[in-house]
Formats: structure tokens, sequence, C-alpha cells
């Protein structure tokens, strides 16, 4: 191996890392390692100041690979590689040891955590030794966009990509646009009709220009990746073939069956209704029991099938919010009524929401707490001398007491679940369900419309439980993205990926049945696995699955991780005794 | 036992006060501000729950209300303005509803026109009695050798302690009737199994209490200007009324006393006494000064206006009759007794001076229902040993 110059630097973070790391004592130390041309600390590494300081070292000290040890590489990996670009190294010859997150944050002796900034340091330095220059590549995207589903999700992310003059394909399962919210009558917090708020949305999207929506259609197949994908759609029995560079995943909600739950007796008793059953009540104007009655007292059971060990873990989180919606409208319908709400925490976190709370509890309305662990509400027939259908038993949690609710009707808030068929269209598409069976995002934190799935977005409950602001929040940030990739032209894909020593390759394609992206494919004509490096995202599966060692992962080659370990190991950074 | 919730009980509560209370949502803030709330207790959130659930049992049950003294610190400091002080206070309106078997104290309540047609009605016939049976035909001559009126015969001793003594049986036999209402509520009907010895271990803390209302400073602790008060008042009524019932053979005398006798330092105490707490409670409801004072029910009003005239009455008789003045004397003697009786029979068994009695029950009753969960917790052990 010829000689090569690493410049190490060690970061203070302020007194992040130096606190509970000796930073001086470690840039002395690993300026004595072999390769090393020069070792520096600094205040803020990642500063213009810091980046400007690696960039006059690259050029001064003609260094030609770059060990940064401070905080995550999540942070600031891309932030040095950039820096290395600038001064004319290729981005990949630079390795992060994070002293701070697996360091200085976690520690309490100041001893040990300088030690094991020390072997981290020493493992980076070994492992940048072997990396290689990598080049970026990128691929041209399709203008079109296909939007699965037609609800209020869809509509949005679709008038916003088609108002900037783009085209796109609308599939809708249904033979109407509009989706639960157009099954609505008011909304919560501000009571705006749904109706008035949808219907112009719906009317738009179906005469505008460049969308072109297929009712009664179902995605069928899909191939190819970000920037050109392939469809086969099925309309009516019919196939149509299109293609678009992008896709925005708004498949939507069920909602729980509450049959399923023997004590609140759905099914059996006429006047128990679920929230949507309700809410078509509501938009035919009429708040009647089935038997044609003005109800005297209305109790409102919540989380139904949400937040139950034996039913759903997650909060629907719509739920409350609607109940006290309806406390409202029936109040202001039947001002006579009672109104019981018997529910298991309130959660009012949207904008205008606490507030909605508070508004309801000034009126009449009789707040019952119960403890889902132990024991759901019952409803029973009452006895024929009262004057009410129904009792509801149940342990009331805030007065410790049991006690009967009467009630004429009962209205079921019944929680979100996943659309029967998002797996299969998760599989198709090349997206997964996470334990609540809603799609998984890119990250839960700092992407939560993308998915791993380059060029696949998700909106709308089909990723969560949401109401109607947050779903065309989300519907329109993954438009964004979209026409931002649009607007690019090309998308820059991932480098980091596996490769296939051909000659090595046995052709036994484990690795095609590893590969969580289909990335790898089988050349019959060469017997031996491809990697569609488009589509692959370098998480080595493949490579470690092989019996042959004929993938490689770039970046994440054998050679790199053996090195980097035998640094951690390296004699001259024993630990101390301590 | 399963209690069935009542929507229409919170109609029956809100005539009895000025406040809603359903914005609570049970954060529990006013349990942990409340300086008079014991380790395990929910007080006094329990009692607003319960009147929000409408659990009428319970809340009849619940002795809750006359253990608070109205510091206002709950309702200062509750997040959601939900009042739980004046709650408690519309509560112990409530309660003495409850406890009265005759219904009147709920009509008085309720309906402020009953109260005042009672109070004039009773007003009259004190005046007309001394009107259609006058004991001295002329209004002269009768003045002592002291130079002070003859009261004695104007309004003979005897006629007088008769009329005291039949007012203190109606008055104590209607309240005796409703503290057993009320033993019956809070202990027999809940089936609350108090260890029978427990009646009388803790029938100290009952007479304890009334003499020292030593719950109620410590409720006032900031100043103890209202316990103070209040303690002063409390105890120139009770002075007052051993005085002019028990021995008003020694209080009304035809001959005026040097002031440094027994019978005229007691008056002058009950009078000052009256005086103080009076005034307190009068600056403090005109001013609004803090929570306690910030919402008065008519019945607030009447306690204080009826009291102070009473005060006012009796002080002006003193200062006639000591001067001789013969007509002013006798019209203020009969003007005081139209005040006073009204006032006991109204206030005292059905209004607001019924406290005087619920308040140390209260306390009584609770330390009771204790006796009986540490029993029970007791047996418990026992039987899980």
């Amino acid at each position: 191996m010829e000689e090569t110059r690493i410049g190490v630097y060690v970061c203070w973070c302020g007194t992040n890392i130096a606190k509970m790391v000796d930073v001086e004592d470690v840039a002395r130390e690993a300026g004595k390692l072999p390769n090393v041309a020069i070792a520096k600390d600094y205040k803020y590494m990642c500063s213009d100041p810091g980046q400007d300081l690696i960039i006059k070292d690259i050029k001064e000290h003609n260094l030609d690979r770059i060990v940064v040890s401070a905080c995550s590489p999540r942070i600031h990996e891309l932030t040095f590689r950039k820096a290395l670009e600038n001064a004319g190294l290729n981005p990949y010859m630079f390795e992060m040891a994070n002293i701070r997150e697996h360091d200085s944050w976690v520690h309490t002796d100041r001893a040990e955590a300088t030690a094991k900034a020390k072997a981290l340091i020493s493992g980076a330095i070994n492992r940048v030794k072997w990396h290689e220059s990598l080049e970026k590549r990128s691929v041209d995207v399709h203008p079109a966009t296909l939007i699965i589903g037609g609800g209020i999700s869809g509509i949005s992310a679709a008038l916003e990509i088609a108002d900037s003059g783009k085209k796109v394909f609308l599939i809708e399962k249904t033979d109407a646009l509009g989706g639960t919210a157009a099954k609505l009558d008011l909304t919560f917090p501000y009571m705006y009709s749904a109706q008035q708020m949808i219907q112009p949305k719906i009317k738009k999207t179906n005469n505008h220009e460049h969308v072109e929506v297929l009712y009664n259609s179902e995605l069928k197949d899909l191939s190819g990746y970000i920037g050109n994908f392939e469809a086969e759609v099925n309309q009516n029995g019919k196939e149509i073939k299109i293609e678009f560079g992008n896709i925005i995943v708004a498949t939507g909600l069920k909602s729980f069956d509450p049959s399923v739950i023997d004590n609140y007796g759905y099914g059996k008793f006429s006047n128990v209704v679920t929230s949507l059953e309700f809410e078509e009540m509501l938009l035919s104007g009429n708040i009647l029991t089935k038997e044609g009655r003005e109800p005297e007292h209305i109790a409102i059971i919540h989380c139904v099938g949400s937040r139950n060990q034996d039913f759903h873990e997650y909060c629907s989180r719509n739920c409350c919010m609607t109940a006290l919606k309806y406390s409202n409208q029936i109040s202001s319908a039947l001002p006579n009524s009672n109104i019981y709400q018997a529910y298991a925490d309130m959660r009012a976190f949207g904008k205008g929401c606490e507030e909605l709370y508070t508004k309801t509890s000034r009126k009449n309305v009789i707040f019952l707490m119960f403890d889902q662990k132990k024991g759901m509400p019952t409803i029973k027939k009452a006895s024929l001398k009262d004057n009410f259908e129904m009792l509801i038993e149940m342990d009331e949690k805030l007065s410790g007491e049991s006690v009967e609710v009467p009630a004429d009707l009962v209205i079921l808030m019944v929680g979100v679940e996943k659309q029967e068929k998002a797996k299969e269209i998760g599989q198709t598409v090349g997206i997964s369900l996470c334990g609540n069976s809603f799609y998984i995002e890119k990250h839960p934190k700092l992407d939560p419309v993308a998915t791993t799935t380059d060029g696949v977005y998700v909106v709308g409950s089909c990723q969560s439980p949401k109401d109607i602001p947050d779903s065309i929040s989300q519907a329109n940030a993954a438009a964004a993205r979209i026409l931002a990739t649009i607007n690019k032209g090309s998308v820059t894909v991932e480098v980091t990926t596996a490769e296939v020593n051909e000659d090595m390759c046995c052709g036994c394609q484990t690795c095609i049945s590893v590969c969580p992206y289909t990335a790898i494919s089988f050349d019959e004509e060469k017997k031996v696995s491809i990697v569609n490096e488009v589509l692959c995202k370098g998480c080595g599966t493949c490579g470690s699955a092989c019996p042959t060692g004929a993938i490689k992962s770039k970046h994440f080659t054998d050679q790199q991780i053996l090195s980097q370990i035998e640094g951690l190991m390296f004699k001259s950074f024993e630990l101390q005794e301590v | 036992m399963s209690q069935r919730v009542n929507p229409y009980l919170k109609q029956d509560l809100l005539e009895f006060g000025v406040k809603d209370w359903n914005e609570c949502f049970h954060c529990g803030n006013c349990t942990a501000t409340c300086p008079l709330t014991e380790d395990g207790s929910l007080f006094p959130r329990k009692a607003i729950r319960q009147a929000q659930m409408g659990l009428k049992l319970s809340l009849e049950a619940n002795v809750d209300p006359w253990l608070c003294y109205y510091c206002g610190d709950c309702s200062e400091t509750c997040p959601r303005d939900a009042n739980p002080g004046e709650l408690m206070m519309s509560l112990r309106r409530y309660l003495t509803s409850v406890y009265d078997w005759t219904g009147l104290s709920k009509l008085f309540y309720t309906k402020k026109s009953w109260e005042l047609i009672f109070i004039f009605i009773f007003g009259f016939a004190v005046i007309l009695l001394f009107l259609l049976f006058p004991q001295h035909d002329t209004l002269v001559g009768l003045v002592n050798q002291q130079g002070g009126v003859k009261i004695n015969t104007f309004a003979p001793i005897k006629i007088i302690e008769f009329g005291d003594w039949t007012m203190a049986a109606i008055v104590g036999g209607l309240l005796i009737s409703n503290i057993l209402r009320m033993w019956y509520k809070t202990i027999l009907k809940p089936r609350v199994s108090v260890p029978f010895l427990m009646y009388f271990v803790t029938s100290w803390n009952l007479i304890f209490q009334f003499g020292t209302q030593a719950k109620f400073s410590k409720c006032d602790k900031k100043s103890r200007v209202y316990w103070l008060s209040h303690w002063l008042l409390m105890s120139g009524y009770v002075i007052m009324f051993a005085v002019v019932v028990v021995f008003l053979p020694q209080f009304q005398t035809e001959e005026i006393h040097e002031w440094y006798h027994w019978q005229r330092l007691l008056g002058y105490y009950a009078t000052f006494g009256l005086l103080v707490g009076l005034t307190v409670m009068l600056v403090g409801r005109i001013k609004k000064s803090g929570m306690k004072f910030m919402f008065s029910h008519a019945s607030d009003w009447l306690f204080i206006i009826m009291l102070l005239l009473t005060t006012i009455t009796g002080i002006l008789v003193h200062f006639f009759r000591i001067y001789g003045l013969v007509e002013a004397t006798y019209y203020t003697y009969i003007l005081h007794l139209a005040v006073l009786t009204p006032m006991i029979f109204v206030e005292v068994p059905f209004s607001k001076w019924s406290h005087l009695a619920y308040r140390p029950f209260a306390i009584y009753f609770d330390n009771l229902k204790k006796a009986a969960i540490a029993k029970q917790y007791k047996s418990k052990l026992a039987t899980a040993a």
C-alpha cells in the first residue's frame, strides 16, 4: 500500500465533548500514529472556520484522507464530505469517529472516555486508509406522478403538482373522490363544513387539464425505479399502462369494526351506532333513534378499538375531538338532551383543540373516565320501568364509583385502521408496514414523508392516523419534494451500493432472495446475479449472505471493516490504568 | 353498589350557588394546594366529581364541604377557573337543605323572597305581641333611683325568659333532628361500619373543634385574621346566647351595675367580638377582597345585615337605658327582639347559621368514617396474614 497522508481533526463541540474527553491529549496521541500527517483539535469543526482549517491543511500538507472525530455522522458527515470536495479530494476519502453520542454524552469517567475516544479515532484512521474514490451518479426523472388514493390527501397532492403544469395520474378504487373526509358533516375544532371544503376540490381535480383521474382502478404491478416507474393499472378489468417518475401512496384508512367488542353490543342494539354512521345522521339533518324519537340521553364512548392491547395499541387521534364536536352539535340541535362522554383519556393536542375541550367543558356535558385496562363500559338493556332504552355500566375512574349511565343513543368513536389492501399495495410499490399496520416512513422525525424506496412517498392516514390539516400538510410536502426532483430533471442515486464480481459468482441466487429492495436480478445468459444500482440501498445484506464472497459492498468492504476493528484494538491506545 | 349518573342534579345544585364547576378536568391542583388536604384524601376534588356526575347519594354522604373554610387558594390557582372553593360553599348550602326535613331550608336558599317574607312575618309577630299585650299603660315614672330605665316593668323577665326557652327548644329541636338526619345520610345509609367505641373516643374532638376552630386556623395560616375575627364573633355570639337565654335573670336586671361588674364585662366582650367579626366580613364582602369574599349569595348578606341590626339595636338599648331615655329604650328593645327572633328562627336551623352545628359534627362524622376505614384496613391485613 502506497504511503498515505491522513489528517485527523478532533472537535471539542464547545464543552459537549471537551468536558468529558481530553481532546488535546487525544489529538496529540493521534498525531503519533502511522500515516497520520497532521492531527489538530478545534472548538467547532463543523463551523466555517473549522471546515476552512481542513481545506487549508489538505492543500498545504498535501493530505489525501481525512478523519474527523466529532458528533454522529448522521449530523455532519455530509458537511465534511462537501469540505473535502471543495478541497479537491474525493468526498469518500473521509471517515468520521463519533466521540460525542458514543462517548462524551454517555460516559461519566473522563479518563475512560478519553481512552475510548482514542480507540475510536484509531479505528477510523485504520479504516480511512482503505477508502476508495467513489463517483456520484444520477438518473433522469419522468415528469409525471402517480397518486394512489383519491381522498383529501391524494386530491391535495394532485392539485399541488398539477397546478405547476406537471401530469398526475390519480387512481381511485371507488367511483367517487373525497375518501373519508367526504363522509363528514362538520369538522373539529372550528366547525367548518367538510362538504364545503372538499366538494370544490373534487370538482377542480376532475376538471384539471393535468390530472387524469382513473376511477374504479387498482394498481396491479409496478416496475422501475425513481424517475422511471412503469405501472399496470386495472380499471374495471381493463389493463392500462402508465409511465411516471414518482409515486404518492395516499390509500387512507378504514374505520374499526366495533362488532368484535361484545361489551358494546354493536349490531345487537339498534341504537348503538358508529361515529361514521352518526356523521350520516348529522348530514341528513336529524338526530333520531331508530324508532324515530329524539334521544334524551346520548352517550359517546371513546377509544373503540384504539389504545387497547386487544385491538389496536395506537391512538387514532381524531376521535376525541370528533366526540367533542358531537357534543357541540348535539347540544345545538337538541338543547334539552343529556350528553355523556365516556373517555379513557382526553387528547386535545392540535391547534384550537384544547380550546374546543375547554369550550365543551363549559357546556352541559358529563365527562366520565374509564380505565381500558380494568375493563371497558358495558351496554345493557334498561329495565321496563326506565324511560330510556339502554344502561351503560362502567367503573368511573376519577370518582372510583361504579356507575350506570342512561342512554337512548350510543355513539361509538371507532378507531382508524389500515386499508384492507394496504399490505398488497405496499408490496407492489416496495414499501413496508410497521407493527401498527401503517406504512413506514423513511425517518419518523427527520423524513416523515418519503419512504425507504426512493421516489415513493406516503401521505395521509395510510402512514398514521391523521386529521385533515395534517393530511394536507403531508400531501403538500410530498408534492413539493416531487416537484423539486422533476424541476431538477435528474436525481443523484446512492453510490455505496453492492457490486457483483461476475468471475466469482456461482449463480446460487441467495442474494436475490435476501435483498429487501428487489434490486438484484439474475442474468440467465451469464448465470450471474446483477445489482440494479439505482434500486440498491447498500444495506449489505447480500454481501454478508453471499457464500463465495462475490458481492462487495462499496464503502463497506471486508478490508475496511476489519481494519477498523484492528484499529480499535491498536496496542499504543491500550486503555490506561483506570 | 352501582349508582346512576343523574344529569338533572346539576340544575338542583346550581340553584344553591352562582358558579358552574363543569370545567374541572381533575388535574388535582386544588387537592395539592389546599392546606387542609390530608394524606390519601381527594379533598376537595371528590365532591367536585360527585357534583359533575350527579351522584346524589355519594354527595349527600360526603361531609367534605363542611371541612372547607374557604381560603380560596384552590379557586385562585385553578387552571380551568372551575372555582372549587365556591362549589364547596354552594354544597354547604345544598347539604343544609338535604339535612333539613322541613324543606324550608331549600325554600330559603333557592327563593330569596321567601326568606325575607318569613323574617318580616316573625318580626311583625314580635311587635304585635308587644302591642297587643302591653305590660304598662304609661311610659312615665319608669326610671329607677340610679336614673336608668326600668326594663322589667316593660318586658317582665318571666315572659321574656319563657319566650327565650320556647325559642331555644324549637330551634334546638329542629337542629338536633337535622343533625340526626346528617348522621343517617353520612354514616348509616352508606353503611359505614363505625366501631361503637369510636363514638365516644372521638367526641372530645367535637367539643374541642367547636371551642377552638383549630381546623379553621390551619386553613387561615397566612394571617389568621379571618380565623381570629371569626373566633371572636363566634365566642361573642355564644356568650351572648348563653347570657340572654340561660342567665337572663342575672343579665336583664333592674339595677344598673358598675361597668366592671361581670354582667357588663361579658356583654361588652360579646359586643366587641360581634362587631370585629362583622366588620371584617362586611368590609371583605363589599371590597370583594380575595376569593373568599368574591361571590356573595343573598343568604350571606342577609346573615350579616340581621346580625348587625341585632348588635346595633342591642347597643342602643344599653345606652338609652343608662341615660334614662324611656321611650327610646322601649321601642329599641322591641326592635331588637323583632330582628333577633326571626334571625334565630330562620338562620339557625335552616340557613347560614346552621354551620355552627354542622361544621363540628362534620369533623366528628369524618373521624368516625376514618376510624371505620382504619378498622377495615386492619381486618384486611389480619386476613391477609
